[in-house]
């Protein structure tokens, strides 16, 4: 009766979780909601599970449930990757534009890169820098 | 024949801790009066006081991002100023500058021109290494359709149209075989163009480790789920 009330808390607390992911994206709290509502069935109903079980050809309900959870893991990780890539993308941008913000150039009199920019410190020596910042938003999309 | 002037190119050279072979590197190529922009990739040395001693333009990443992003940034940047033609050139004194010449003069008939070290014959590459350089070719006739000799070559020369067909969504080291997968899509015209490859102790231990192989293979994989 404990691990049925602590299982049952658990999995509800994943239902209230689907519940306010569900804006952000319906496909994972759907899901949630599927996996933790069958969750709970099953704590309740354990001989559901070994029917279930052996009706799709494996032993034991508990076999069942562990199998279904590695597969449940892995699809976890699989979106876990997913968000870490959105996440480095953006990192990339934002450190692109930063470095496109701050670009050095320090012989601006010598290269004449930019000529409709007021050209900086003639005849200065080579180690000295001139920053400037360069516009240049659309490209950086 | 048409003629490039070394003012209208803008050389990319990404560098992440290359302060040991960035000075003759660069002084190489201003000597032949190329636009050099440095992207800095992070680097902890010195390679971002080295570079604004001779580089036209220095750009440097707060972090480091990896190779593919640097190409991307100093793309970005060349393009912002009217670069007609793009080199991209590794920071490590692989490359010969005089081979520069070869590839613009590529352009001509094309819009990518790749180096390629495997068109002239008896050059010096490692056994393992050529071996490995073989099995990306043939990944990349697999997925790209692209017939090349070469294909993980850090020396390139795009016209303006070519660098601006790029993407370059990969930051590390799968942009190699992304910026090829680019141009099969963008269906303009390469060619490839033989370049020697310098093969010190220096470039072999800053270069690609034989496991990075796997990494890139991953890269690429993952790239394939999400798009």
């Amino acid at each position: 009766m404990i691990a049925q009330a602590i299982l049952s808390l658990l999995l509800s607390g994943v239902l209230v979780y689907a519940w306010a992911e569900y804006r952000r994206s319906p496909v994972v709290a759907s899901l949630s909601v599927a996996v933790s509502l069958a969750g709970l069935f099953f704590v309740w109903v354990p001989s559901e599970s070994t029917r279930v079980a052996e009706f799709v050809g494996i032993g034991r309900g508990a076999d069942l449930i562990l199998y279904l959870w590695v597969c449940i893991s892995l699809i976890v990780l699989l979106n876990l990757h997913l968000k870490l890539r959105t996440q480095q993308d953006m990192i990339t941008r934002l450190a692109r534009a930063i470095a496109l913000a701050n670009v050095v150039t320090p012989h601006e009199d010598v290269m004449g890169a930019v000529p409709d920019v007021p050209q900086p410190q003639t005849g200065a020596p080579p180690a000295a820098r001139a920053h400037r910042s360069t516009q240049m938003d659309d490209q950086i999309a | 024949m048409r003629s490039i002037a070394p003012s209208s190119v803008w050389v990319i050279c990404p560098a992440f801790n290359e302060a040991t072979t960035l000075p003759r590197v660069l002084k190489e190529l201003r000597d032949a009066e190329y636009k050099v922009v440095v992207v800095d990739d992070g680097s902890s040395d010195d390679t971002p006081r080295i570079a604004a001693a001779t580089a036209a333009a220095v750009i440097s990443h707060p972090i480091n991002l990896g190779q593919g992003a640097a190409l991307k940034t100093g793309i970005a940047y060349a393009l912002s100023q009217g670069a007609q033609f793009l080199v991209t050139f590794d920071a490590d004194g692989q490359h010969r500058i005089s081979d520069i010449a070869c590839l613009l003069e590529a352009l001509e008939g094309a819009d990518f021109a790749l180096g390629s070290r495997f068109l002239q014959g008896s050059q010096q590459i490692p056994l393992i290494r050529r071996h490995l350089l073989r099995a990306a070719t043939l990944f990349t006739i697999a997925t790209t359709g692209l017939c090349l000799t070469d294909s993980h070559n850090g020396l390139r020369a795009f016209t303006r149209r070519g660098a601006t067909a790029l993407s370059l969504r990969q930051n590390r080291m799968a942009h190699a075989s992304e910026i090829l997968a680019d141009i099969a899509r963008s269906g303009l015209r390469h060619v490839e163009v033989p370049v020697t490859i310098e093969y010190t102790r220096y470039s072999m231990q800053k270069g690609q480790r034989t496991a990075d192989f796997i990494m890139i293979l991953l890269d690429l994989f993952a790239q394939r789920l999400y798009r």
